[in-house]
């Protein structure tokens, strides 16, 4: 349906992450384990990358206000190992309880957004920014019970790593674990992750969807056809902010912690670089662009640090991240600029 | 009398499309000079190229020879122009609001403290500001006009802030050639007679003067010469008492062999929508106070010089930019605008601006076809038990769009080619196609035609006239190609500032249009 064609960005990570290939294979590292752990990298980051593809579509630019959606999810994991839910039955708790934060605060969030049509990027940078500090008044004022979650000392206020150790650590990722030799699929974590991108996928093919598609090329041209736009943009920007608190409680299940306070800040750009190494113009995206910038994005942060620790400065790995983060997000802007200039 | 510009065999066209075309013109000192012509007719190109807009140069500049003052002149930027003494009243205002009379006036004249000049050097300088508003004072009252220099511009009235305009014009001392586009166009009569006034006290003092306009009575009583353009080329030229408003109404619009492509017939006059007090606050297009009531079943021309509001009434009906007074659509009253309310009640608009408004260029032929009628009338939709799934039955839309394409031979390489590699003219055949698809008892359509080849273009009316007879679809027609609503129209209206002047049968004569194009000629107001 739509000639796939590659940019600068995705040649030089990909002959970069060949690299690292090759001198990972030098080093004598143990290649299967590095494909084992790209994998769950992959899910683990991809589920906050595919959340940016219904803002984009609508026309409302990368989600520089990313956190919004994540604090959401953060909130609602809390709830989980608050009542102390465990298991899988506690991961889908987490879910449900983000599920309904994060509608409400997408809503809010949206209509913030249609307000500032146009910028939505910079006001969602800042939308971010404003509502972190908030949030961390109330981690530590809120009336959390487990004292797990809680300061050791003193008793209140939220820890800023929540240990899941008890409660839904790595639930996904152990869940249907097919070993074929040394290779481990986890295709629960997968499964997951493919549910979450088929929705999508479904939900650009419905007559909404299209018509969210048909916003975010061409506001006016909707408008003359009698699409409602405010409500179009509402509904994506919720859907974004979901699936983005979704995103953070696969992240969190993986890593072991809920992290709060200031950690969701961190978490736009990553996500924002992946879907732009993927192709996405920063205008538009599709689901195969999202998993492929993930993936090459990941498996490049992951490869760096072992190869780096033997051959390179330690350090080095740190600087090569944060470079290529940014360095991405730029170059899409620098494109975009020119691609209007161009018109 | 002194020549003071001289253009000889002046030639210029954009991306191959000529827009002037050996032109021979000469204005001599003290004269004031009329250029009228249609839209479109290459006036705007030909002051571009003397004011020295960059415009002309980016887009491959001009041939032919410009004398001024006896050099040979080529201006690559507005700055060289005025330099050398050209000066020009834009028709929107080139005015900063946020600054003063004053300050608007003597911008980049300033008379500044000497002693700082030396200080600081010229550019930082600070500015003697009572100095300038006595001297901007003066200027304005060599106008006729006593105006505090301290007022801030978006104080000032529209009228007032011509007469600024101008007076910063004047007050340079190096004027010698001043260009005029319209500036008669935002005042009223008065004004526009105390502004001429102005114009011959120029005059006097030798300046000349370019005066662009399509008010004819103006331009007949104070043009010693007029020169008319039409389609890019000087079709004639009068010296004063040569000529009346009619001959420069019948050069302007020329002489058409109408072909008479559709056949003459009587439509009861059953209004199918009628507008009372209609207005449509559109920038650069406003409708002021439109009375018309169109009858069921016919094909309307609306047409207008560009900026008296015929693209306006479209987008009102869409609920684009804010609209008052009273529309009644079928013996109801529509209280407010709703795009989807009105195409559900049958009403269907084709913009004007198909790149920005009409097409989803990224998007398929056959998605551009049906998009309106799936998202509103939920048509081509696959019958399925779950709810909320509305997927496209593609069986169906395809068949469709297949018709479709045959029917208006679009020429595309398939239906899923995307719409932005196709022509303008098969693009605008989508569009029509779009229309058809929703199947409206009422269509406005706008400049169907606009940058269309001839051969589309034929097709183009041949669809419209088409889905007029079979359907007896209503349609409303703004176009500034009076050629083309001649031929297929029923009635013709011709709007000036923002209202309906006149309602001519297609077969009435060039002149007539002229005139009425013109707001002049106060035959008879037709009442309808």
């Amino acid at each position: 349906m739509r000639n796939f064609n590659i940019k600068p960005p995705q040649i030089i990570i990909s002959l970069f992450l060949i690299t690292l290939v090759f001198l990972a294979y030098a080093l004598e590292m143990n290649l299967v384990i590095l494909f084992n752990e790209s994998l769950v990298k992959l899910v683990m980051n991809g589920v906050l990358v595919l959340s940016l593809i219904p803002m984009l579509n609508v026309g409302a630019g990368m989600n520089f206000g990313l956190p919004v959606g994540i604090i959401g999810g953060l909130l609602g994991m809390c709830l989980a190992v608050n009542f102390r839910m465990t298991g899988l039955y506690g991961f889908f708790a987490a879910l449900l309880f983000s599920l309904v934060i994060c509608a409400v605060l997408g809503w809010i969030y949206g209509l913030i957004l249609n307000r500032v049509k146009g910028r939505e990027e910079i006001a969602g940078t800042f939308i971010g920014f404003s509502f972190i500090p908030l949030m961390n008044f109330f981690w530590t004022l809120a009336p959390f019970q487990n004292r797990e979650m809680l300061y050791p000392i003193g008793g209140q206020g939220l820890r800023p790593r929540i240990s899941l150790e008890n409660y839904f650590n790595n639930i996904l990722n152990n869940l249907y674990v097919i070993r074929l030799g040394d290779i481990e699929i986890p295709l629960g974590l997968i499964g997951f992750f493919a549910l979450i991108a088929l929705f999508l996928y479904w939900y650009f093919k419905t007559k909404i969807g299209r018509a969210t598609i048909a916003v975010g090329e061409n506001e006016a041209f909707s408008k003359l056809s009698g699409i409602n736009i405010a409500q179009t943009r509402l509904l994506a920007i919720m859907i974004s902010t979901i699936i983005a608190g979704w995103g953070i409680c696969v992240y969190a299940q993986s890593y072991g912690f809920i992290q709060l306070y200031d950690e969701p800040l961190s978490m736009a750009f990553p996500a924002i670089s992946a879907i732009l190494i993927g192709g996405s113009t920063g205008k538009k995206a599709f689901i195969f662009e999202a998993v492929l910038g993930t993936y090459l994005l990941q498996s490049m942060y992951l490869f760096t640090v072992p190869i780096a620790n033997a051959i390179l400065i330690p350090e080095l790995t740190e600087i090569l991240r944060s470079f290529i983060t940014y360095g991405i997000i730029l170059y899409a802007l620098l494109v975009r600029e020119r691609r209007r200039n161009m018109v | 009398m002194k020549t003071i510009l001289e253009i000889s065999n002046l030639k210029k066209s954009y991306k191959g499309i000529v827009a002037l075309n050996n032109i021979n013109l000469s204005i001599n000192a003290g004269e004031i000079h009329g250029i009228v012509g249609a839209n479109g007719a290459g006036k705007t190109t030909l002051m571009n190229i003397l004011f020295g807009n960059p415009i002309i140069h980016e887009t491959g500049g001009y041939q032919g020879e410009i004398i001024y003052q006896g050099k040979t002149i080529s201006f690559k930027n507005c700055k060289e122009a005025i330099d050398n003494g050209i000066g020009m009243v834009h028709q929107e205002f080139a005015l900063i609001p946020d600054m003063t009379v004053g300050e608007n006036i003597k911008l980049g004249r300033e008379k500044t403290f000497a002693f700082t000049d030396r200080l600081f050097g010229r550019q930082f300088s600070f500015i003697d500001r009572k100095h300038n508003d006595e001297s901007a004072r003066q200027t304005l009252k060599q106008l006729g006009i006593s105006l505090d220099p301290g007022i801030k511009i978006f104080d000032l009235s529209i009228n007032l802030r011509q007469f600024v305009e101008i007076a910063r014009e004047i007050d340079r001392n190096n004027l010698k050639l001043l260009i005029l586009d319209e500036p008669t166009a935002v005042l009223n009569k008065n004004d526009a007679l105390k502004f001429i006034e102005i114009l011959r006290g120029m005059s006097k003092r030798d300046i000349g003067i370019l005066f662009i306009s399509h008010r004819l009575e103006e331009v007949q009583n104070i043009c010693d010469r007029v020169s008319v353009l039409r389609d890019g080329k000087l079709v004639a030229q009068y010296e004063r008492g040569e000529f009346s408003i009619n001959t420069l109404a019948r050069d302007m619009i020329g002489h058409i062999v109408t072909k008479a492509a559709a056949a003459k017939r009587k439509i009861p006059p059953r209004p199918i929508i009628s507008f009372k007090h209609f207005a449509v606050e559109m920038p650069g297009e406003e409708i002021k106070d439109l009375d018309l009531s169109v009858y069921e079943g016919e094909i309307i021309g609306l047409t207008s010089l560009s900026g008296h509001g015929k693209l306006a009434l479209g987008y009102g009906m869409m609920g684009i930019y804010p609209i008052r007074g009273e529309v009644c659509y079928a013996d109801i009253k529509l209280l407010k605008m709703d795009a989807k309310e009105n195409i559900l009640q049958g009403i269907y608009v084709l913009p004007d601006d198909r790149q920005d408004l009409g097409i989803l260029a990224d998007q398929s032929v056959e998605n551009n076809i049906i998009f309106t009628g799936n998202q509103i009338k939920n048509m081509f939709r696959k019958k399925s038990l779950l709810p909320f799934s509305g997927f496209i039955d593609h069986s169906q839309s395809r068949k469709h769009v297949d018709k479709m394409i045959q029917d208006f031979d679009i020429k595309c390489t398939s239906l899923n080619q995307k719409v932005k590699e196709l022509s303008g003219g098969n693009q605008q055949k989508v569009c029509i196609a779009r229309a058809l698809t929703v199947d409206p008892r009422l269509l406005f359509v706008a400049e169907p035609t606009r940058g269309v080849d001839i051969s589309a273009k034929e097709k183009i009316l041949h669809m419209l006239l088409e889905i007029n007879r079979s359907r007896n679809t209503t349609i409303v027609i703004a176009s500034s190609e009076l050629e083309e609503l001649k031929r297929i129209c029923d009635r013709i209206a011709v709007m000036v500032e923002g209202r309906i002047f006149k309602i001519l049968s297609p077969d009435a004569s060039d002149e007539d249009f002229g005139l009425a194009l013109s707001g002049e000629g106060g035959v008879e107001h037709e009442k309808f």
